[in-house]
């Protein structure tokens, strides 16, 4: 399973094959609202991660602002933020470095 | 107000004044309705986010915010206390959730510690800063009590 890492910054369009095949990264962002205990739910419910694997994740978001929680194709990425928003966690997905 | 958790496993909300019930049907009123159109705001062009999901949000937020206040306007007209469980668990929080982001969005509350005291000079920021210290309670506990398996 793959560990938080700081999301990378906004990308350019360009679209090479090297690109194209890069996974798309999940990366839930921190907000001042959600309750820590909410979110590391959510993340299980969402991502069926450990008690634990959860936790480590939404410290990560909570202290460096951001964390990668997932990564793999646009269509599923897709689908978990999906999820997310509805859960009303802030997330979005981007193209990995 | 009083909020306790029930020997079935709910939380019990019992309003007492004609403040406590204006509160509980405020939490609608304290709501953002474009949450989902911010959400979609944090999304690339490519996803197509604003036609294809915000929509579906905005309906799911909605259809929280209303089970929240036709609950409390029952309860308010019956004179009973409001029982949240597991059913209608997820409503209460999501609603309470909405409204705490709105206000979030609206006076830059912060983490509670990081409260800036210039907020309190301010008599609407002062009463929704209690408010959604209430609301967040209240999410804490439903946490604890009743949305044990969420």
């Amino acid at each position: 399973m793959m560990n938080a890492v700081d999301a990378p910054a906004h990308q350019t369009k360009t679209r090479s094959k090297e690109k194209t095949d890069r996974p798309w990264q999940v990366i839930v962002l921190d907000d001042p609202v959600n309750l820590m205990e909410y979110v590391s739910r959510v993340l299980i419910r969402i991502f069926g991660f450990s008690k634990e694997k959860a936790e480590e994740l939404m410290m990560a978001v909570h202290q460096r602002g951001q964390a990668v929680v997932w990564s793999g194709n646009r269509e599923k990425a897709e689908m978990y933020v999906n999820q997310l928003h509805s859960a009303q966690l802030h997330a979005t997905l981007e193209k990995a470095e | 107000m009083t909020v306790g958790p029930t020997v079935a496993g709910g939380l019990k909300l019992v309003p007492e004044t004609e403040h406590d019930w204006m509160l509980l049907i405020g939490i609608a009123g304290d709501s953002d309705s474009d949450l989902a159109g911010r959400l979609a705001g944090l999304m690339d062009e490519d996803s197509m986010w604003d036609e294809i999901v915000a929509p579906e949000l905005t309906e799911e937020f909605s259809k929280q915010r209303i089970a929240v206040v036709k609950e409390v306007l029952k309860a308010r007209e019956e004179e009973e206390d409001i029982h949240i469980v597991k059913s209608n668990a997820e409503f209460w929080y999501g609603a309470l959730n909405q409204a705490r982001l709105a206000l979030e969005d609206k006076y830059k509350f912060g983490a509670s510690e990081e409260v800036d005291p210039e907020v309190f000079e301010d008599s609407s920021a002062r009463a929704a800063y209690f408010r959604n210290n209430f609301y967040s309670h209240v999410q804490g506990m439903l946490l604890q009590y009743v949305m044990i398996d969420y």
